[in-house]
């Protein structure tokens, strides 16, 4: 095994616990840690997919990380612009 | 012997992953009665988006990660003045 395999695996051993932080953030009371918890995890999840797309060749990973990598911020931006009222 | 790019690789996806873990500790370390604790944790966010940029370039998605670098800027300042204008003020 590589020393870049085993970089690749490191990485995604830490993205998952990361994304595990922010599903716990997103379950507080306020609106805004629900964002915050989200905006974590779409990205988390989108590097996971890019690596997993590396480490076993399955190509419709980066379709669904693009996807996320462009539709979570603009989602977070929306129901922002809610949580900030008088719209 | 690894050439001399993987082994660069593979210091920045170790670097990208330190850096991953360190935000996830401290996005839960904050208690939720501090006040503006949210502040915090955008902070906190951004790290782990810059951990997260770094990865997907040495991963060579430089598309993801240029799109994501544009974008999350506005997704960090619409949370702090949703956040502040809908339950902070």
């Amino acid at each position: 095994m590589s020393i870049l395999t085993l970089s690749e695996y490191i990485l995604l051993a830490a993205l998952a616990i990361y994304a595990l932080a922010s599903v716990r953030i997103v379950t507080r009371k306020t609106i805004g840690m629900g964002l915050v918890g989200l905006a974590g995890l779409s990205i988390a999840v989108a590097t996971i997919l890019i690596l997993i797309n590396n480490l076993y060749q399955i190509a419709f990973c980066r379709d669904i990380a693009l996807a996320l990598v462009l539709l979570g911020p603009v989602g977070t931006i929306a129901f922002a612009r809610v949580l900030r009222g008088n719209i | 012997m690894d050439d001399i790019f993987t082994i660069i690789k593979a210091v920045l996806l170790l670097t990208s992953a330190v850096l991953v873990l360190l935000a996830a500790l401290g996005i839960l370390r904050f208690k939720d009665d501090l006040e503006r604790v949210l502040y915090a944790r955008i902070h906190i966010l951004g790290v782990a988006d810059v951990a997260c940029i770094l990865a997907l370039l040495v991963l060579g998605e430089p598309l993801l990660a240029g799109a994501y670098f544009i974008l999350v800027p506005f997704a960090a300042h619409a949370i702090a003045n949703g956040f502040y204008y809908g339950e902070d003020k």
